[in-house]
């Protein structure tokens, strides 16, 4: 597969820190992973497993005196993201990969109207472009995530959650990008707005050919956008594969099965939910060997001294013992 | 039939702003039996929460009436609201910012205990706070802890804790798991569950997740800006929604199967209009495919059929169903 499709993001073996004084988060480990041009890669996990933090390496927006990548390097398309400067890497950003935050209340400036905020990426990225030209492109691009030119005068707060959310889509999207990182872009929406935002998103895929990482909990979501996805748990890539392998078959990790048990089904009528026991673990002190084993139902004893590497079938990942077999094919 | 433990007439309430009155609660009528779970869905700002806030009376209704048991508790004065209390409690959304930072788990879970001075003895109380703790599920050794110390699932699990100290009947969980992540999630939902069965309590459910509402529920009611839209036993509204609010609600749901993955999603246009100042008609005309002329000059009123499944919608209207 990899050698049709071209290859737009390669991350390999990347480890990521929180340092304090006090302690030290290890937030990201030994992750590898790759993007193709053109599909969406589903990133989940729940809460500390890693997934915005990933998104931030990429974009090298890691806070500047706690967070540092360890080892491990990103290359996004020939570009080494790891080794740019804040210079280059400013040129980088937005042009070639953008970023949608997850609380669309928070990520635009409330004083400034929004359509100067989607002008200001032009502005910065497209310097050649005339003022007109500039006004043209912002009216176009805000008619392509469904929100009337008319309002591009218009603040923030004038808008509700799931119109300033098409605005955060829209000022991404304004240079075009190659790559679109969007962490949990839905969440903090209701759902009917969520499908109206989700269906725009696939749309604009289509028509731009845009790659994306959509970081998500929502295996429902991931099911009706995704191409590929990745489950994380506490800072590594347990599972991945095409969506077809994560949602069929009984190939999968523990924690995939834990989690798709977890989720109530409305199609089936179950007594209780299987909840996973346990918590998730402390990411300062991190269990040896297999990170889940302390909550996994089918812990070896070779799961508690040694981490499991990622078992390989036909390009559907399992980083567990009980497939430990496959690995060695 | 029993007498529900709960039930509202035309309860209503309005705020006031500025720009007029927002109909925040519009004549709601609603019954909960004994044991049952009543789900109310809807999306944010439809009423839910000032609804399970009016029934308990921590805001006081415009009008309507609130019996427990048969009796109105609006009508209460101050002294026989705090037996009344007693037995109907709540349940918050946000674990993070429901309970007192400066307070110790057992002081939390204590509280109403001592407001309500149901028990005096130190020693006694300490017990049934260790007890309480261990019927949800909190270790005995977290007793003097702070919640800063504490993940989102257990702190939640001291707002169950601190709900059931008085020993209600009655519980309003206002999105109890929607803050947490969905492992955590399962073992709150099964904990309740769990709850319910050993000590017959009765919830009012209020959440915007329909998969949750559909596991825990016996009934569920659907809101829409501040009116109650269709209600009905879970398996006949899942099977059979009627308002094309309800159908457009389980439509937007991404289901986690493969099945639905290339069905073009029918979704609804357009947001929520103002609560405030809301103009005569059906809400919900101004985003429904099948809005007819007269959904937009009055109020569809909401008509039960025979198997108990009530919809507000000039769809169902004619033949008029036979009412209550």
């Amino acid at each position: 597969m990899s050698s049709v499709t071209e290859r737009l993001l390669e991350i390999q073996n990347l480890d990521v820190i929180y340092k304090t004084d006090e302690e030290t988060v290890y937030a990201v480990n030994d992750l590898s992973l790759s993007v193709y041009k053109g599909e969406t890669l589903g990133l989940v996990g729940e809460t500390g497993a890693g997934k915005t933090t990933l998104a931030l390496s990429i974009m090298k927006l890691l806070p500047e005196r706690t967070g540092r990548i360890l080892k491990g390097a990103i290359h996004l398309q020939e570009f080494p993201v790891t080794a740019m400067s804040e210079a280059d890497m400013r040129a980088l950003r937005g042009e070639m990969v953008s970023m949608i935050f997850q609380d669309p209340m928070t990520s635009l400036n409330p004083i400034h109207p929004i359509g100067m905020q989607i002008a200001e990426m032009l502005l910065l990225h497209k310097k050649q472009l005339s003022k007109a030209q500039i006004e043209e492109r912002v009216d176009q691009i805000l008619t392509l995530v469904g929100i009337s030119p008319d309002r591009k005068g218009d603040f923030p707060h004038q808008f509700s959650g799931g119109m300033k959310q098409r605005v955060v889509i829209a000022i991404a999207l304004a240079c075009e990008p190659q790559l679109l990182l969007a962490d949990e872009p839905t969440t903090a929406l209701d759902v009917t707005i969520q499908a109206q935002v989700l269906q725009m998103m696939k749309r604009l895929k289509d028509d731009l050919g845009t790659s994306m990482i959509l970081i998500t909990h929502d295996l429902g979501v991931v099911a009706r956008t995704c191409d590929r996805v990745a489950i994380m748990y506490a800072g590594e890539i347990v599972e991945m594969g095409r969506v077809e392998d994560l949602f069929q078959g009984d190939y999968h990790h523990p924690y995939t099965t834990a989690l798709f048990g977890s989720i109530p089904n409305l199609t089936k009528k179950t007594k209780r939910l299987q909840a996973i026991e346990g918590l998730m673990p402390d990411p300062t002190n991190l269990p040896a060997g297999c990170k889940f084993h302390p909550r996994c139902p089918r812990c070896m004893e070779i799961c508690q001294k040694e981490a499991p590497g990622a078992a390989d079938r036909k390009g559907h990942q399992v980083r567990c013992h009980l497939y430990a077999e496959a690995a060695k094919d | 039939m029993d007498t529900p433990i709960i039930q509202t007439k035309e309860l209503v309430k309005y705020f006031k702003t500025p720009k007029g009155d927002l109909h925040a609660v519009d004549g709601v009528n609603l019954s909960i039996q004994r044991g049952q779970t009543l789900g109310v869905v809807g999306e944010s700002g439809c009423g839910k929460s000032t609804l399970g806030r009016t029934i308990l009376r921590l805001i006081e209704p415009t009008a309507g009436q609130v019996l427990l048991d048969g009796k109105d508790i609006v009508t209460c004065s101050r002294a026989e609201m705090q037996e009344v209390r007693k037995r109907m409690q709540i349940i918050f959304q946000d674990p993070y910012a429901s309970i007192n930072p400066r307070m110790t788990v057992s002081e939390i879970i204590a509280e109403p205990i001592q407001v309500c001075r149901t028990m005096t003895n130190k020693d006694e109380i300490n017990a049934y706070v260790v007890e309480l703790m261990r019927t949800v599920g909190l270790a005995e050794r977290l007793i003097n802890t702070y919640p800063h110390e504490l993940d989102g699932g257990r702190r939640q699990r001291i707002g169950v804790a601190r709900a059931l100290a008085l020993n209600p009947d009655f519980i309003v969980c206002d999105e109890p798991v929607s803050a947490l992540d969905v492992s955590i999630q399962a073992q709150i939902l099964n904990l309740m569950m769990d709850l319910q069965e050993s000590r017959g309590l009765t919830y009012m459910f209020i959440t915007h997740d329909l998969s949750v509402v559909k596991h825990i529920s016996d009934h569920i009611m659907v809101m829409y800006l501040g009116q109650c839209v269709e209600s009905a036993a879970t398996d006949e509204l899942f099977r059979n929604p009627k308002h094309p609010y309800t159908q457009a609600l389980l439509e937007a749901i991404p289901i986690p199967s493969l099945e639905y993955r290339d069905k073009e999603m029918q979704v609804i246009r357009g947001e929520v209009t103002s609560p405030v100042n809301p103009k005569p008609g059906c809400r919900f005309a101004a985003r429904c495919p099948k809005a007819m002329a007269q959904c937009r000059e009055s109020d569809p009123l909401l008509k039960e059929d025979a198997a108990g499944h009530s919809v507000a919608c000039y769809l169902y209207a004619d033949p008029p169903i036979c009412g209550s």
